[in-house]
């Protein structure tokens, strides 16, 4: 192979040919780059997670193969796919943003929210246009240096959302995201959301894969800013084909009295995993999080989840339930930290699941760290297969056992979709259910 | 269907090779003049067993010291208690060709 050959391969990867050569192509203003630069030293010089590490030991990243992808080229103009979209149905959306491979390919939002100063656009456009807001809370929450999937995300995410809604504003209708994925794609996207003091907002983003069974590589970061008094309700379906890598670290801060509802339904990839941080910044800030997992085949889902105390008086409540069918696997990590000081803190986690196989396998790791004295901290975990004795009930009752068990798993799910206040999410997650259901072996 | 992995003239006697077949790990080891396949993923909790101390026919998982017989799979000691899946193999003018079972 020549020198010439070599050196253009090079410069599709991610290597640091590959990175100057994204840097190159993009139109980033100078902080940005310099940022971008800075952390790519770090990803640079960074391991890939040590498999002793607690967070990975459960992850099987050997066939994992960076080398296999290649960073998205932002000169092409990308058209829409036939990804699925399952949220935007029936809803009257306030704004609406498509991407695909990482990249928004269309960006919409109600000229009547724009009038009042949201701002709901391409994460890229926005550090040209409202560089001061980003900067300031662009990777403030998410550690770039957590590990080599978030400073890989950090230095070379190529597009993503940003909102922002200003002082008292209340976006009443919802504003929409989809990422789409061809096969053998990527997807570095950054979602970052800035709600100011008395803001409201409610968020639906989803994403998928053009083909079911299609792969790819997703890294990508969430960060959810929430002033005093804001309201957020934020909506996360992840649906990537079955062959994808996932990797995610998501986090929030939530303010003085401040509330976040945070939805999370996973049902694709071959692998995911995800890092799932609430912190409550001030007093009397709460936060619910609902995760629904449904996995099947040899998919692997992990989501190590967080909730952390920093201050006095708040509420955490995290209910995560998943179902599993086949050889799939889940892994939930779920921590309480209390900080010293913060009393009167109210935190609560629970997960439950669901084997509809004898080989699949659900693994549920509770745990609390506290540092106060004056605290009510609860957490429970449950795990089961699914009762014979109920399936053959309702097959005397002349239901089919593939019917009978898509109620047991409606039933399983019930308690999250009780908690879900947003009616097209619950029938959108519903559906995604019954299409998820196999046969019981 | 058969994938190759390797030529039978590449294995030691005893000393398994991890291979990526199909997206899934497997070991394969050369005893007694005939090959095996097993998974190379510990049945206590994931664990990876290709790096674990090999002792005759067994190998301990390095992570919690569970063992396995490297020609069936079965599960030999604690902490493990169910068997890693082996695998189908046969060996075709020298290659060592492997199906996964499920
Ligand atoms: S993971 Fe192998 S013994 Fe525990």
């Amino acid at each position: 192979m020549n020198a010439a050959l070599i050196a253009s391969e090079s410069l599709g990867k991610f290597s640091r040919e590959g990175f100057d050569a994204f840097v190159a192509r993009r139109i980033d203003p100078i902080w940005l780059t310099e940022k971008r630069r800075s952390v790519w030293e770090t990803f640079d010089a960074m391991d890939w997670p040590n498999p002793r590490d607690e967070n990975w030991m459960r992850s099987d990243l050997r066939g994992f193969k960076l080398d296999k992808f290649t960073p998205v080229d932002e000169t092409l103009t990308l058209e829409p796919t036939a990804a699925p979209v399952r949220l935007r149905d029936g809803v009257d959306m306030g704004g609406d943003i498509s991407s695909v491979n990482g990249l928004v390919i269309s960006q919409s939002l109600d000229p009547e929210l724009a009038a009042k100063g949201v701002v709901f656009c391409s994460l890229s456009k926005a550090c040209r246009d409202h560089a001061e807001l980003v900067k300031k809370h662009l990777h403030s929450l998410i550690d770039s240096a957590a590990d080599r999937f978030a400073a890989l995300e950090a230095a070379m995410w190529s597009d993503g959302v940003f909102l922002y809604v200003p002082r008292n504003v209340v976006v009443e209708k919802p504003l929409h995201l989809h990422s789409a994925m061809v096969d053998g794609g990527i997807d570095l996207a950054h979602t970052l959301v800035v709600l100011e003091e008395g803001a409201q907002a409610t968020v639906l983003t989803e994403c998928s894969s053009e083909v079911e069974q299609g792969s790819g590589f997703h890294c990508g970061g969430v960060e959810l800013i929430l002033g005093a008094r804001s309201n957020l309700r934020f909506v996360s379906l992840q649906d990537w084909g079955q062959k994808v890598w996932a990797f995610a670290h998501q986090k929030a801060s939530v303010g003085q009295d401040a509330t976040i509802q945070w939805t999370v339904a996973a049902m694709g990839s071959r692998f995911a995993q995800v890092d799932q941080q609430v912190e409550l910044v001030a007093p009397g800030a709460s936060s619910y999080v609902n995760g629904v997992m449904f996995t099947r085949d040899r998919q692997h889902l992990t989501y190590n989840t967080i909730q952390r105390h920093c201050s006095q008086h708040c509420t955490s409540d995290f209910l995560y339930k998943s179902v599993l069918q086949d050889r799939s696997r889940t892994v939930w990590r779920g921590m309480i930290k209390v900080d010293e000081g913060a009393d009167k803190t109210d935190g609560y986690q629970r997960n439950d699941n669901l084997m509809l196989s004898d080989h699949a396998r659900a693994d549920s790791i509770p745990g609390l760290e506290i540092k106060a004295d004056d605290v009510r901290c609860t957490h429970g975990s449950t795990s089961g297969r699914v009762d014979e004795e109920l399936i053959f009930y309702a097959q005397t009752r002349g239901f089919t056992r593939h019917e009978a068990v898509l109620m047991i798993v409606t039933g399983f799910f019930q308690q999250i979709f009780d908690r879900i206040t947003i009616e097209s999410v619950r029938e959108a997650l519903g559906a995604a259910i019954a299409r998820q259901v196999r046969q019981v072996d | 269907m058969y994938h190759s992995v390797c030529n039978l003239s590449d294995l030691k006697p005893n000393v398994p090779v991890t291979f990526e077949v199909d997206d899934r790990f497997v070991l394969v080891t050369l005893i007694d003049g005939e090959v095996y396949c097993i998974d190379d993923v510990c049945t206590h909790d994931g664990g990876t067993l290709g790096e674990g101390e090999v002792d005759g026919n067994c190998i301990a998982c390095p992570r919690h010291g569970a063992k396995f017989d490297l020609r069936s799979g079965d599960a030999l000691c604690m902490p493990a208690t169910e068997p890693t899946c082996s695998h189908d193999v046969k060996v075709d003018s020298g290659t060592v060709l492997v199906q996964l079972r499920d």
